[in-house]
């Protein structure tokens, strides 16, 4: 095992080991997300993009041009639902995998409410001490992406089969998707803006995996102690 | 089918609305006059030949009806209906076909642009070369006509012969009915035809005879003459419309959908112009160790 001392270009193997342990401080930053949960975002990701690409074009002409993306109109007829099917076992994964994590906090079941959700948008919201790696925000957003991905499965068959269902229930499938589609897609914008532009220092956690200690500090305190056994309040 | 030379008046997907067509031009209409169809099927096997289509084993049902309903290969079906009227049996015989609307709910929720159109003379028909099989148009559709073919991927129906039409000829089963119930010409004439037999009708005893030219579609290009004020009688549709959650998906949930999401990221936008990013205080966390 080489050293990362005797070869300063390389990252050390062990710190390499190491990232893939979540909450864990290697190298002067915390492990937010080891490699087995980035791979299971961004299959959600990806696959949900390519049912995107293939379905908004069917949804309104003002997306046709997405269509040409995916190879045209027919092409998205036919792989849209296959997309679909892969967002589903994609979120099934991810839904067991994040599960034990996603259990609201005393102080986070009040974060249904669009006013406490304004609160943290307008960064007023005290991120909480007793809070764990997630806050309630993001919990909530878990619950509806697992809620989405069963509304898309199951209004979605209708739709895919439409000569084996009756009219009425088409009709109301077709209405049940497109509603959990706009919701779905206004989630999406706020978590890829959040995940990004917003706060600054989350999109890594995604990418390489780990975060720094300010930025835990700030946004998860109660997990961010437990990782470290730091107190929030110790800078200076 | 689609004809390059005919006027094409609405198409499926269109951006502002679903007209297409500036001019008004005259439409044209099937006329089915049912009380005098005597059930020879002449019109199914002239459309099968006109339009070259595959033969479809028929179902024995205990009636001389050739299929249970329409298919993507057999467009054109006389239904039989037993009934009993006043204590004798009337044998009912309807010719089934697309009824072409004047506002067709296939066409409203065809969600690939052209794949449906209906021409400036009224008829609706389906571009196989831009249809994508989604099915959408027999959801949308009050009358079940719009089938899956299952060797092309697309919807087939009833063309009302446009490639006749269009020449100056009258569809293939008008052309082989050897009764005169089955006529072809403007809607008007069709229509003020329809009328009079209905009065000739009532003057011989039925009283309850009607016209069905459904308005709740906005009228028909085929007008059928029912013997019966009953067209659930005849397997047609008492009060078609296009289906409420149809209209409802197309005029207001996707509008709304599509100004939501664009308020979503112009929102998004807004947000970090007033908030700004939500970032750790300066130096924090700078000097800390790297150990654990």
């Amino acid at each position: 095992m080489s050293s990362a001392s005797a070869q300063p270009n390389r990252v050390d193997r062990a710190i390499v080991v190491a990232r893939d342990r979540d909450n864990v401080v290697v190298a002067g930053e915390i492990v937010r997300h080891r490699r087995a949960t980035r791979i299971i975002h961004w299959t959600v990701a990806l696959t949900f993009l390519i049912g995107l690409l293939s379905g908004m074009p069917i949804w309104t002409p003002l997306f046709g041009w997405m269509a040409y993306l995916v190879g045209g109109m027919e092409v998205a007829r036919v792989i849209h639902p296959y997309a679909g099917v892969a967002f589903v076992i994609a979120s099934a994964f991810q839904f067991f995998h994040w599960l034990g994590d996603m259990h609201f906090a005393s102080d986070e079941k009040d974060w249904w409410r669009p006013s406490r959700m304004a609160r943290y948008m307008r960064w007023e919201d005290e991120a909480s001490e007793e809070g764990g790696k997630y806050n309630g925000g993001q919990k909530l957003f878990f619950w509806a992406v697992c809620l989405g991905a069963v509304g898309f499965l199951v209004t979605g068959i209708p739709m895919w089969f439409p000569l084996r269902f009756p009219a009425l229930l088409r009709e109301i499938a077709i209405i049940l998707h497109d509603v959990t589609f706009i919701c779905f897609l206004i989630g999406v914008i706020l978590h890829i803006y959040l995940g990004t532009a917003a706060e600054p220092g989350t999109f890594r956690a995604m990418t390489r995996g780990t975060v720094t200690r300010s930025w835990a500090r700030l946004h998860h305190p109660g997990w961010f102690r437990k990782v470290t056994g730091e107190s929030r309040d110790k800078r200076t | 089918m689609t004809v390059q030379a005919l006027e094409i008046k609405r198409s499926s997907a269109a951006m502002w609305g679903t007209k297409t067509g500036l001019r008004e031009k005259p439409v044209v209409s099937k006329y089915i006059d049912t009380t005098t169809c005597i059930g020879c099927k002449a019109c199914e096997a002239a459309c099968q030949e006109w339009n070259d289509l595959k033969t479809v084993a028929t179902h024995q049902e205990g009636s001389y009806q050739t299929l249970p309903h329409l298919d993507a290969d057999f467009w054109n079906l006389i239904r039989f209906n037993e009934r009993e009227v006043d204590g004798g049996l009337m044998w009912l015989m309807r010719k089934d076909q697309c009824m072409h609307c004047a506002e067709p709910g296939c066409l409203e929720a065809c969600p690939a642009p052209g794949a449906i159109v209906q021409y400036a003379n009224g008829i609706v028909d389906v571009d196989p070369s831009k249809c994508i099989g989604c099915g959408y148009c027999s959801t949308g559709c009050p009358f079940d006509v719009p089938k899956f073919h299952k060797t092309t991927g697309k919807m087939a129906k009833c063309t009302l012969c446009v490639d006749r039409v269009e020449v100056g000829l009258e569809p293939a089963c008008i052309k082989a009915c050897p009764t005169g119930c089955l006529q072809f010409g403007s809607k008007e004439q069709m229509v003020a035809m329809g009328n009079a037999r209905v009065s000739q009708l009532k003057g011989a005893g039925f009283q309850d005879a009607m016209l069905y030219d459904p308005q709740g579609v906005g009228g028909t290009s085929v007008v059928t003459v029912l013997g019966h004020g009953h067209p659930e009688w005849y397997d047609l549709p008492r009060d078609p419309h296009v289906p409420l959650l149809v209209r409802a998906w197309k005029s207001i949930l996707r509008p709304l959908g599509v100004l939501a999401a664009f308020a979503a990221v112009i929102g998004v936008f807004g947000h970090y112009a007033t908030y700004g990013p939500k970032e750790p205080p300066e130096g924090d966390g700078v000097g800390e160790g790297r150990t654990k």
